[in-house]
């Protein structure tokens, strides 16, 4: 076909302008000192059953939102710059998940990361660390591993857990989390 | 037109006509998905040969075809333009591939979400941010069985200060 070459063309600029946003959303992310890389899990799980990746475009838009029913909670979201979650349901096997609960400790401690609060109890860890340069918070990880699933939450940017309390009710949203 | 324009042209040209070698038209693809003028020379070109294919009653040879599709490039920089010009084949094909460059445009445009999908949006930080107050209970919840109840209020403050105090000063900053 003579001219099936520009038809590939005009095909490969079309799909490289649709995939750009989204790849750049990503690295966008990766770039920022309080991103945390969760590795991945679905090998053993499957696919997470909720994954949540946030960019600082979708919060201002949620935060200017936001501004009118509470300045508040808009002054918080301002202050962040991502907010990533990934939740695996677990099975009967919760050794993957524990062992990548190690690793991404391991991680953590490496690249300058400081534990805030740690449990460790038979059926329950939590570890919450924190990331500060030059006086700035440059994020927060929270990590839970139970008999249930697994939770890995990134918050990317400065978060004060005063403002979250009083934040929440804002939102006026159902979320329904286990506590057990 | 100067030698890179040259250059484009006789590869364009070459791959219309299948003329290309594969590598070369691979290579002159990947080209053109980063260079956008690039990949606009290459359908408009394709618009005007088959601007051409249309209205062509005897097949001209291929390098009077060549020359005269370079033509119309050589006087794109040339002041004087007119009505005239506006009517050539050329300028036809480009006319044609305005609702294409139209499209490419608002592709690149940074997006603007829907109302549906800030709603989405404040719907994952709210799960965000319960799962946040669930390792917080969490943690509470075992310094207090640990420690009773005054010390793990003692000590969940002094977490909070802790983390206050690295970066969560703002306040005082902004002040």
């Amino acid at each position: 076909m003579k001219h099936a070459w520009i038809n590939k063309v005009v095909i490969g600029v079309f799909c490289t302008l649709l995939a750009v946003p989204a790849m750049a959303q990503e690295d966008e992310l990766k770039d920022l000192p309080g991103y945390v890389n969760f590795g991945d899990l679905s090998a053993t799980y499957g696919e997470p059953k909720i994954t949540i990746n946030l960019g600082g475009t979708m919060l201002n838009f949620v935060g200017m939102m936001s501004k009118s029913e509470s300045p508040e909670t808009s002054e918080m979201i301002s202050k962040l710059k991502g907010i990533r979650v990934q939740i695996y349901g677990l099975d009967e096997n919760i050794d993957a998940a524990r062992s990548q609960f190690s690793q991404v400790k391991g991680d953590l401690k490496s690249s300058g990361w400081e534990p805030i609060v740690q449990v460790n109890e038979d059926d329950e860890q939590v570890l919450v660390y924190m990331k500060a340069e030059g006086g700035n918070m440059e994020g927060m990880t929270v990590m839970v591993v139970d008999n249930e699933e697994a939770v890995f939450v990134n918050i990317i940017g400065q978060l004060n857990p005063e403002e979250l309390g009083r934040v929440m009710d804002s939102f006026d949203v159902d979320v329904d989390v286990d506590l057990d | 037109m100067n030698e890179y324009d040259d250059k484009w042209e006789e590869r364009i040209n070459a791959l219309l006509d299948g003329e290309l070698e594969a590598d070369d038209a691979e290579l002159l693809k990947a080209e053109a998905t980063d260079d956008r003028e690039l990949a606009r020379a290459i359908v408009d070109a394709y618009q005007l040969q088959q601007a051409m294919d249309a209205l062509r009653v005897e097949q001209a040879p291929a390098s009077l075809t060549k020359k005269l599709q370079a033509i119309p490039r050589q006087h794109r920089s040339k002041p004087g333009f007119s009505l005239f010009n506006f009517a050539q084949p050329r300028w036809a094909a480009a006319l044609a591939a305005i609702p294409l460059v139209v499209i490419a445009v608002s592709l690149m445009r940074p997006d603007t979400p829907s109302a549906a999908e800030i709603a989405q949006a404040r719907q994952e930080m709210a799960i965000a941010f319960a799962y946040l107050d669930k390792a917080g209970v969490i943690t509470g919840r075992e310094i207090e069985s640990t420690v009773g109840r005054t010390m793990a209020n003692a000590v969940t403050d002094s977490v909070n200060r802790t983390i206050q105090s690295q970066s969560l000063n703002f306040k005082e900053n902004e002040a």
